[in-house]
Parts: C-alpha cells; structure tokens; sequence
C-alpha cells in the first residue's frame, strides 16, 4: 500500500512528524512534489473560487497524488488545546478530497479533537492492526510533532527588523512566501516570523487573545502583541478570503496604529505578481525607515 | 431604556415582543435602505462578509434613531459570526455617543437567563424565562406562517401579498400566549385558500447562510421574486429553529446531520451541515431545483458548495450558487433567476413527455 502525503497547509508544522510516524509503520510514502504553477493550476480547477489559496494549492496536491497512491493521508484537524478550533475550511477540506477523489483513492484521516496522540494511534493501529509497533512508532516520531518548521533567525541587530505575521502555511511555502520573504531581505531587513517565537508565548490567553478560538489565529495575535514595541515594522500577509485574518487583521491593524507602527496587509491570492508585490513592499520599506528616525526607543535604522 | 437589535427579517417582529416583555422599549430605525449598507460599507473591514456590513448599519442607524442599548448576538466558535461584536463594539464606540453595546453570547444559556439578561433590563431570571417561552411560540407561528406565505405566492401572489399585510398586524399586536393561539388560528384562516396545491408548481429548495436567507434586504427580497415566477421556495430554516438548536432540542437538526453525514462528515461551523442536510432531503422530498445562497468568501458555505456540486451531479438536480455582497445588483440576480427557473421547466416538460413517451407505445417511432 502506498499512501501519499500533500506537502501543503498543515504539512509544514506536522509535516516531518507524519513522515517519521508512517516510516516507522513500514508504510510506502509519496510526499507530493513542492508546490508549482502546475499544482496550483489543478487546484484552483477543482475548489469553489471563492475559496482561499493555501486551500487552492492542497486540492492541487491531491489531484497530483490521487493517481499515483492507494490512498491520501490528509488529518483533520478541528479542535485542539481543548476548545481551540481550527478553521471552517481545513475542517471541510477532508471531506472535499474525498469527493474530489472519488472512489480511486480512500481518505486516512485521523479526526484530532483535542487528543492528537490518540487520533494517530487509532490511525496506526487501522493501517498495521499491531499495537506495540504503532506505539512504538509514535514513540520515535512525536519529538518531531511540535516542530515549527522554523526559519533560522539571523542575529543582525543593525538592521530594522520587521514582523512578517501570517500563517506558517503561507510562509513556509515556498510558492507564497519566498518571494514575500526575499523582497524584505532585499530591502535590508531583518525578517522574524511567529515561527521564531516559543509556544509559551504563541499559546498565551492573556489579555485579547482569550477571546480568539481559532487555534492559528490566536498564535499570530500573541506573536503580533509580544512584537508589537520590538520591532521597526509589521506585515500581515492574508490571504484573499481568509475569514479568521479578516478579523483578527483588522483587530491587530487598529493596535498598531494606535502605537504608531507601521503595518501593512498584503491580500494575497493566486494572481497575485511579483512586480505588485515588490512596488508594495519598497514602498513600506521606506515609510518604515521615515517612521523608525522619529522613534528612537526601538533599535535605530542604519541608513 | 431604548433598546435595539439589527434586524432578522420576519422575525424582528418575535425579538421586538421580547424585548417589550422585559420592560424595554424598543427603537428600531426604519427598516433596513440602500444608505444601511453602505454606512455598513463604510466603517468595515474590508474582507468581511455582508452580514456584518448590513448588521453594523442597522446598529448605527438605531444610534441615530436614538437607541441606548445595542444587543447583537455573539458567541465565538468556528465561523466568523461569533467575533462580529469586538470588531463593531470598537466602530460603534468610535462613531456614537453614550450608548451601552452588549454581545449576547449564544452559547451559554445559563448565563443568558440568570446574570446577562437579569442584568441588562434589571428584571428577575423567572421574567427572562418567560420571555424566551413567549419568544420561543412567537418565532415557531412566524416559522409557520413564513411557510404558508411561501406557499401562497407560489399559487396566487397577489392575494398572497395582501394576505401577508394582513398576517403582519395579527403577529405585531400578539404579545402573550393567549394572543399568539389566537393569531395562529386567524393567520391560518388567512391562507386557507393553501390547502390545494396545483400539480405542476416548481418547487424549489432555498438553503444556504441563516442570515441571508432570512433577511429579505439582504437577499434582495429572493423568496418573493421566485414566488412572483410561481414557484414554491422550500425553506426549513427560522429563528425557531435556531433557537431550539441554542436550547439543544432541535429534532430536525440531527435529521439534518444524518442527511448530510454522505457528504461531510464533520461540521466544518456555521449552518454548512443544515445547508447540505436540507438540501438533500428536499431533492429526497421532490424538489425541482435547489438555490443555494450565501455570502461572498462565507467559510463554512463555500465547504457546502463542493458537496452541493457533487450532489447536484449525483441526483442530477440543478444547483443554483448565489454569493451576495454589497455590490450585487437585484437585476443581476433576477436574470439569474429566471435562466434558472427557465431550466427548471424546461426539465419538468421532458419528464412529462417522457413518461408519455413510455405509456402510450403509439407515440413512439
């Protein structure tokens, strides 16, 4: 049996926790490819065109995989840390790859609702009906399960740093985020993402953040509240469509404002070009540099 | 105490009696205009759905209408709806003077009845507790005569139309129990002229997001203008049974999830279970065509898009997907309509022909 993994949306945080878990299982794997124009193409051929990117770009990846393996492993994901939710949509996505794939391709899919370990041990035990080599297996793959995908942060206190606050499915692919990513560089900028910070901080329910049940949602509000007075900038990278950023966006824009720090939402969305984005962002850059000479409490701007 | 609340098409009238039940005087503005939505508009978030746009409008436009006392139902969960409040407390603390803004959270019953409310009109829990009876048998004969309104149009819109004026006065001036039975029996005398459905009426399932098929600004007034083309609109959905859901005694709802349980296995938020569970038992139920709307970028109902697509494709039923937003234009939407009303007869006149085709061996060469 071979199952295939989309390498898109919650892959990047899970990602190398399920490759070990299913490994260890002596399960065939195909992790499909990273994402392209191509992918994307099959993807938004195949969802409803109202819904957001990162969506787009998974059910290109299952049009890829379905094919090619015996079956798709996609968990759903809907409730963690006890009455933190994900969104509405990667709830549903399971439910419309299997109708997108029809009946070539089943659908492994543990349900997490707030037992993540459990969720994959009844998986394991549903693929290999051996107990001990399931345990066994997440045994060796859960140091692995809360891995951040991290960008390595570069310690250069001489430039202005700027938050780049999104979600790790768009940065840490590449499709999305490198262009985003290398613009700021290129623009002189120190880049620090949620990614960087620890879970005590992402995970705190202190002051708004208690109100927000959306899991995600809630990391990049406590990433963006920790950054707010230490950094030069703040880009919220949405993208079009997406419910939760809609409002938590709103919500962050009206602090940073209040606080006099730059922010910027950039919508992002299948047509967006690299032109647009670099206008955008030189753009930014320099209302960052203008803004950072007049505020001298945070790190000064070498120009 | 001048207290007001966006409006909920027919059912405004059921939450105005409850809120006068518990002592308050209630200052709606002038049904929602033009000028709502784009007040709405205005002070929005830019990615936001239409609900809040035209809910934010009807509570400025009550601020100007003099109101004191905002309420706007709240309750976060997976859809966005339950954060509306945050968002337009801040607009509304910004653009109004000295009123009082207060989320009413959905989920928590006991609070509802015992501190929240208690507290906001100063009446005791058992006064609340009867108001909510009362509000409850309010929205379960507005829920009834919704569904002999929809009939009505669908057989002869004008007297339907008067009948419905009619209807409205009974269920403004009901404002006890005695009072409801009492305009239930007169409203159903109304639309006696029902009980006789024509054999070959379209019938049309309408499923989709609470507040747009319920408001009739939101929804450019749909359930009429297909009425007006003589179709029968299906519609299961009401504040009733909202309510019953919020009070965990809603039958149909569990009926629902079992009919949508083939396509979505788990409930993604929002009415998307209710809106594919509804729309297959009416397609079970014999209905021509289903109309699906929702608003633009809606989480939980474009994950009820796919599954109605492939269901349109598995019972071969037409599926017609509205997404509303501020800029759609009625005119747009009627063309739309009609095309789809169009297809719905023509349907209907090959399966008459067909099945003569079979009967009678003579027809056929």
């Amino acid at each position: 049996m071979k199952i295939g993994i989309p390498q898109a949306l919650l892959y990047f945080r899970y990602g190398r926790f399920w490759q070990e878990f299913l490994k260890n299982l002596d399960i065939d794997l195909l992790i499909s490819p990273k994402t392209n124009k191509l992918i994307l193409e099959l993807g938004v051929k195949k969802v409803s065109c109202e819904i957001c990117l990162p969506v787009k770009i998974i059910a290109g990846h299952i049009e890829w995989l379905k094919d090619k393996v015996n079956a798709i492993f996609l968990p759903r994901f809907i409730e963690l840390n006890h009455g933190l939710y994900t969104c509405p949509k990667m709830i549903g996505i399971v439910d419309i790859a299997q109708m997108q794939v029809g009946n070539n391709c089943t659908i492994i899919s543990p349900k997490i609702k707030n037992n993540f370990i459990l969720a994959h041990f009844l998986t394991g035990l549903k693929l290999t009906k051996n107990p001990v080599k399931v345990k066994n297996a997440l045994n060796k793959a859960l140091p692995y399960s809360n891995n951040h995908n991290a960008i390595v942060p570069v310690a250069d206190l001489k430039k202005p740093k700027i938050l780049l606050l999104s979600h790790f499915y768009n940065l840490c692919d590449d499709f999305i985020g490198r262009d985003i990513k290398s613009t700021f560089r290129n623009n002189g900028f120190h880049i620090t993402t949620k990614e960087d910070l620890a879970n005590k901080i992402l995970d705190s329910d202190q002051g708004f953040a208690k109100n927000i049940r959306w899991v995600y949602e809630r990391e990049l509000y406590n990433a963006f509240h920790y950054n707010l007075d230490k950094v030069n900038g703040i880009c919220d990278i949405i993208s079009f469509g997406c419910g939760p950023d809609s409002l938590i966006g709103e919500i962050m824009m009206k602090e940073a404002n209040d606080k006099k720090v730059p922010f910027m939402q950039l919508i992002i969305d299948e047509h967006t070009s690299k032109t647009g984005l670099v206008t955008r962002i030189e753009a930014f850059s320099e209302i960052v540099q203008r803004n950072s000479t007049s505020r001298s409490h945070i790190i000064p701007v070498a120009s | 105490m001048k207290v007001a609340f966006p409006y909920f098409g027919y059912d405004t009238i059921a939450l105005k009696n409850f809120v006068e039940n518990l002592g308050a005087e209630a200052r709606l503005p002038s049904p929602p205009t033009e000028r709502t939505i784009s007040l709405g508009t205005k002070f929005s978030p830019e990615l936001i759905c239409l609900p809040f746009k035209i809910t934010l409008g009807n509570l400025i436009e009550s601020v100007e209408a003099g109101a004191d006392t905002l309420l706007m139902a709240a309750g976060a969960r997976k859809c966005r709806f339950g954060y509306y409040h945050y968002i337009q407390e801040n607009i509304l603390r910004k653009i109004g003077n000295g009123h009082s803004f207060y989320p009413i959270s959905q989920y928590t019953p006991f609070e509802f009845f015992f501190t929240k409310m208690p507290k906001i009109f100063s009446v005791s829990p058992m006064k609340v507790i009867s108001a909510t009876y009362l509000l409850l048998q309010n929205s379960a004969l507005i829920d009834h005569f919704h569904n002999l309104v929809r009939k009505a149009r669908a057989i002869d819109f004008r007297k339907a139309a008067d009948r419905e004026k009619q209807a409205l006065v009974i269920l403004g001036n009901a404002k006890n129990i005695l009072q409801v039975r009492k305009a239930k029996k007169s409203i159903e005398r109304l639309f006696d002229f029902t009980e006789n459905v024509p054999h070959k009426i379209i019938k049309v399932g309408l499923v989709g997001e609470i507040y747009l098929m319920l408001e009739p600004f939101a929804n450019h007034d749909i359930e009429k203008e297909l009425g007006k083309m003589g179709v029968w609109v299906w519609n299961k959905r009401s504040l009733y049974r909202h309510l019953k859901h919020l009070l965990h005694i809603d039958h149909l709802g569990i009926k629902y999830r079992f009919e949508a349980s083939h396509y979505l296995k788990e409930s993604p938020g929002g009415e998307a279970i209710n809106t594919v569970g509804e729309a297959r038992s009416f397609i079970k139920g014999g209905a021509d065509g289903i109309i699906h709307i929702y608003p633009f970028t809606c989480m939980p109902e474009n994950i009820a898009f796919e599954a109605l697509q492939k269901m349109s494709a598995d019972y071969s039923i037409p599926v017609l997907s509205l997404s509303i937003d501020e800029h759609t234009s009625k005119t747009g939407l009627l063309t739309r309509l009609e095309a789809f009303i169009d297809i719905l007869k023509r349907a209907e006149s090959k399966r008459v022909v067909n099945k003569t085709h079979l009967s009678s061996p003579l027809t056929a060469h």
